[in-house]
């Protein structure tokens, strides 16, 4: 088995230090930080997220694989400046002011970080105006927005328009989930885009900027 | 067929036989509506109000908190769990108390025996003993464990720290053994467990680890409750469907609740696999329905519900979470008098 393969499969496994240590060996070795991504860490998160969708794991081994990403991402993160590899793009995200559910946001996180997406997350309980400066004073090609609850869906809306009045709309993809979400009200309100979990915002992700 | 009290009415549909007619009660009715129907009224005199057969209390963790910042409504519970109240049901977890293994050296549960935390309950025995169903709700062992630990960590956990989360569940069984101890010696008709397994997708964690982490632990407070005689309510958001054998098998409960139909749950089909083993609760759209539908809307739904899982009995019609603060007064009224004109035995609904 190649050090790539080992570094994919490793997350897909209950060692959550291996990832790392692998990572640090291939590093070791010479393998280059963005090979150490494309070849290991990103095929690995791929079967992470089917094995997701088609119900052979579940939510504590996504989580732990976000885990030992993580881990591993800590250590390449320097040798990427130094390599001047890009990102995929770049995507803030938050829950919606009231709102403080974030096991649903953390998912995305972990799975668009997964393919190699710059993440920065804006928390939970987010005010409006911060989504708005997030996209005003960085330079974010997909705004993620997430809501739960029956009364802080509406915020959706309010975001959008908001991005709108502040002339700011046409900078950002906006994509909207949470539990009562639909594509149909993603349509209504003039998000840009919908997924319905974490494994589909991947591919919306992509689709959005036209990857 | 005779009339029988409230409380009959709702124990027999558990024993899955048909009553007089289909009972109805909700486990959380939100004071806002309450006070919207009948003005100075508690939820005790509303339940009298509209003749609603059950009534529940969440007796365990929610009486008593510390308030941390008012103005945020950060509150710590009495497991020590850090929430915010953001004027629904039930407030969010936002930090866990056992933040490491070490936690556990000093980690204290409430006291299960501070009489304080039953007074409540007691009062509702008082008032409804022998005509309606007295509820006492107690979060069921995965929920607790998952609110002390913190949810990811929790779920983290059952991979690569097993020990600790089978250590919480042990905290928990001790603690609620105590408490449903006095449960019963209070006088409380049935014990409704909460917490969810699933969410919209799907199970939390995997058969297996359900099964281990969280059923388990459940089944065996279950079974101490059915040697008094005290029959068992699980309420699960999501969709349980794939674990849902497993579920009923190892916990052994009477009841499920709220069969949720966001997440995909068709009370029909329920009925049909498994209503010869679990008396079904819920499933009328507290939602859009409950919040923007016209009493109309609701009247054709609740007819629906009791035409799909009324049969045979087994069914305690509700709604599919709770009476929430956005319910439209009016609807809910609606809701309750519309189990009553479709919910007569002999059903003849098709």
């Amino acid at each position: 088995m190649s050090r790539f393969d080992e570094i994919a499969q490793s997350l897909t496994g209950t060692d959550v230090s291996r990832t790392a240590d692998l990572t640090r060996m291939a590093m070791e070795e010479g393998l280059s930080a963005i090979e150490i991504l494309n070849r290991g860490l990103l095929p690995g998160m791929q079967i992470i997220g089917e094995q997701f969708r088609s119900g052979e794991i579940y939510l504590p081994e996504v989580l732990f694989a976000g885990k030992a990403m993580k881990g591993a991402m800590a250590l390449l993160k320097p040798a990427f400046q130094k390599e001047g590899a890009p990102p995929r793009g770049k995507v803030a995200i938050g829950t919606v002011k009231d709102d403080i559910h974030d096991i649903g946001k953390n998912l995305v996180i972990i799975m668009l970080e997964g393919n190699g997406w710059e993440l920065t997350d804006l928390g939970i309980d987010v005010p409006t105006e911060h989504f708005c400066s997030a996209v005003r004073e960085n330079d974010v090609d997909i705004l993620g927005l997430s809501a739960l609850l029956t009364t802080t869906v509406p915020r959706l809306k309010e975001i959008i328009d908001a991005l709108e009045a502040e002339g700011l709309r046409e900078k950002v993809k906006v994509m909207v989930g949470g539990a009562i979400v639909t594509q149909a009200f993603a349509d209504e309100i003039g998000a840009d885009g919908y997924a319905s979990n974490a494994v589909e915002v991947v591919d919306l992700a992509d689709r959005l900027l036209g990857k | 067929m005779q009339r029988l009290s409230g409380r009959d009415r709702i124990l027999t549909a558990l024993r899955r036989q048909e009553p007089d007619v289909v009972p109805h009660m909700e486990l959380w009715l939100n004071p806002v509506v309450a006070e919207k129907i009948l003005p100075g009224g508690s939820i005790e005199d509303l339940t009298e109000y509209l003749d609603i057969d059950g009534i529940a209390y969440y007796t365990v963790s929610m009486e008593k908190y510390d308030v941390l910042d008012q103005s945020k409504g950060i509150i710590r519970d009495k497991w020590g769990v850090v929430k915010r109240d953001t004027g629904q049901t039930t407030p969010h977890p936002i930090e866990a108390p056992i933040k490491s293994e070490k936690d556990l050296e000093t980690y204290a549960p409430p006291d299960p025996d501070d009489p304080s935390r039953y007074e409540p309950l007691k009062k509702m025995v008082e008032r409804f003993k022998g005509e309606r169903a007295v509820v006492a709700i107690i979060e069921q062992p995965f929920m607790r464990v998952n609110e002390i630990r913190g949810a990811e960590d929790h779920f983290v956990d059952m991979i690569i720290n097993p020990d600790l989360i089978l250590q919480l569940n042990a905290i928990v069984v001790e603690h609620h053994l105590k408490a449903l101890k006095n449960f019963i010696e209070i006088g409380a008709d049935i014990v409704c467990f909460s917490g969810d397994y699933a969410t919209k997708d799907g199970p939390m964690a995997s058969p297996q680890h359900l099964e281990k982490f969280g059923v388990s632990p459940l089944g065996e407070l279950v079974q101490v409750l059915h040697s008094q005689g005290i029959p068992c309510i699980l309420h699960s958001d999501g969709n349980i469907m794939p674990i849902m054998e497993m579920l009923l098998g190892t916990s052994g409960i009477d009841g499920l609740h709220p069969i949720d139909p966001v997440a995909g749950l068709d009370i029909g089909v329920v009925k049909e696999k498994y209503g010869d083993r679990v008396c079904l609760i819920g499933s009328i759209d507290c939602g859009p329905l409950m919040m923007w539908g016209t009493k109309e809307q609701v009247r054709q739904a609740v007819k629906e519900n009791i035409r799909k899982a009324g049969k045979g009995g087994g069914l305690i019609a509700a709604s599919s979470h709770s009476i929430q603060s956005k319910t439209k007064p009016e609807n809910y009224v609606e809701m309750v008098k519309a189990i009553r004109d479709y919910g007569k035995y002999p059903l003849s609904l098709d």
